[in-house]
């Protein structure tokens, strides 16, 4: 007999998680995979605490998710179903409020600043509400790549940036808007699915080194921010693209919270 | 959608979700592609032999254009994840294979357990996102040889598929492709009457 049970420690108590494991493997993420001669498999986020093999015995130690802890944040999305507006077009964005791409309703939020920088030019927009969220018309008449910002201040500060395609094919590299605390895309043209993509994180113009970065996507099934990245020493972080939808990026910095919308365009 | 869509999410969009199976199939299509130094199939160009009807085939039709319609995809049901793609401007063929592994990572098995599961928790369902998003990320960076193994394919690439008279079958009314019908005296009947 060779096989063993499993124990997991929790805060303190130890309970029977598995009998007659023949096969346990660390995985990625703090994962450790357990199968038994019975053929039952499991997953647990767990470390190895102890092994006491003459006894058949090896104990497992819990490792705690970090509690999810939503904060306010705000962040724009467009408002077309393919990711870019056309010359001519009425280009509007949303901008919703909530955690993690999921958003609260839209109460009228006092003070809220909505602006379009285009082809070198900045111009403030105006902002109402529409259903679950704000609205931000952009008008007919752009062409080019706009970055649109809002910004709230209230107990804390709010920014939330995207970038918005009018027409096709302005891959033009875009400036930082200059903002506080800015999540700056470091390639615009290139944000695929299956690929890497990069950001920087900007305070005050500077790189921001060993920042959080939270990112997430549309129709996320997590609570939480299902990726934490880390800026280096640059202030940039990369993320591998797994999702269809838009990307959030969001940073929290000296009570200030900055959101970047990555829209992928077809 | 009025730009060219990347190979990945044509894939995507025409399987109708994104799952380890596909992947392996988008890596394959994409291999060939550059092994062959060719441009997806528009008549016949390329023809694709498969020898599994999974997942990994909804990206050779998507991304080669070797679709069951056009007759350029020829399945043998010999439950192997292995693809012939030929090119006929080319004349050559190459073979890919999917490498077996005698022990697959602990992500895959628990994320094919999740997926068999009917119902999920919304832990399960977290759970299930983040795995495929490793698991994602591994097929789609990890190097082709680890992958799969290939070779250059003695192959002889057959004519393009026929296009056949429709005849009626005398019993049921409706038309059929007059080499699948049966004559029955002066009269045709087709498989599904006889």
């Amino acid at each position: 007999m060779c096989e063993a049970n499993v124990y997991l420690s929790r805060e303190g108590l130890e309970e029977l998680l598995m009998e007659g494991v023949d096969r346990i493997i660390p995985g990625d993420d703090d994962n450790i995979f357990l199968e038994n001669v019975f053929g039952e498999r499991r997953l647990v986020k767990a470390r190895i605490k102890e092994m006491e093999l003459v006894r058949h015995r090896i104990v497992l130690e819990e490792i705690k998710e970090a509690a999810v802890r939503p904060h306010l944040e705000l962040w724009l999305e467009p408002d077309t179903d393919h990711g870019h507006f056309h010359p001519g077009e009425e280009a509007r964005m949303k901008l919703f409020q909530g955690f993690n791409m999921r958003a609260h309703e839209a109460a009228s939020m006092e003070g809220l600043e909505a602006f379009v920088r285009i082809n070198g030019q900045l111009r403030e927009l105006a902002l109402h509400k529409h259903h679950d969220a704000m609205e931000i018309e952009l008008g007919q008449e752009l062409e080019g790549l706009a970055q649109i910002y809002v910004h709230y201040k209230g107990e804390s500060e709010l920014y939330a940036t995207a970038v918005m395609e009018v027409g096709h094919h302005h891959h033009r590299g875009l400036q930082p808007l200059g903002l506080p605390l800015e999540i700056v895309p470091l390639d615009y043209s290139h944000a695929r699915l299956g690929e890497n993509y990069g950001i920087q994180v900007l305070k005050d113009g500077q790189p921001l080194a060993g920042a959080e970065v939270r990112a997430t996507f549309n129709g996320t099934q997590s609570r939480d921010y299902p990726h934490h990245l880390k800026t280096d020493g640059e202030g940039k972080c990369r993320l591998f693209l797994t999702a269809r939808g838009n990307y959030l990026f969001s940073v929290i910095h000296d009570n200030t919270t900055s959101t970047f919308t990555l829209i992928k365009s077809f | 959608m009025c730009k060219n869509m990347p190979p990945l999410e044509l894939a995507i969009q025409f399987h109708g979700h994104i799952c380890p199976g596909l992947l392996m199939g988008v890596r394959a299509a994409e291999f060939a592609q550059k092994y062959l130094d060719v441009s997806p199939d528009q008549d016949e160009e390329l023809l694709a032999v498969v020898e599994t009807n999974s997942c990994g085939v909804d990206a050779i039709q998507s991304i080669l254009g070797c679709t069951f319609g056009k007759g350029n995809l020829i399945f043998r049901d010999y439950g192997k994840s292995v693809y012939t793609i030929a090119s006929r401007d080319k004349d050559r063929a190459v073979r890919i294979a999917q490498k077996y592994q005698a022990q697959p990572h602990p992500d895959n098995v628990r994320y094919r357990e999740l997926s068999r599961q009917g119902t999920l928790t919304e832990e399960e369902a977290a759970e299930k996102e983040n795995l495929l998003a490793s698991i994602f990320e591994r097929i789609m960076t990890t190097p082709f040889e680890e992958l799969f193994n290939w070779q250059e394919a003695d192959f002889a690439i057959p004519e393009k598929a026929q296009i056949y008279p429709t005849v009626q079958c005398s019993i049921c009314g409706e038309g059929v492709m007059e080499p699948r019908a049966i004559m029955n005296g002066q009269l045709y009947v087709c498989p599904t009457c006889t």
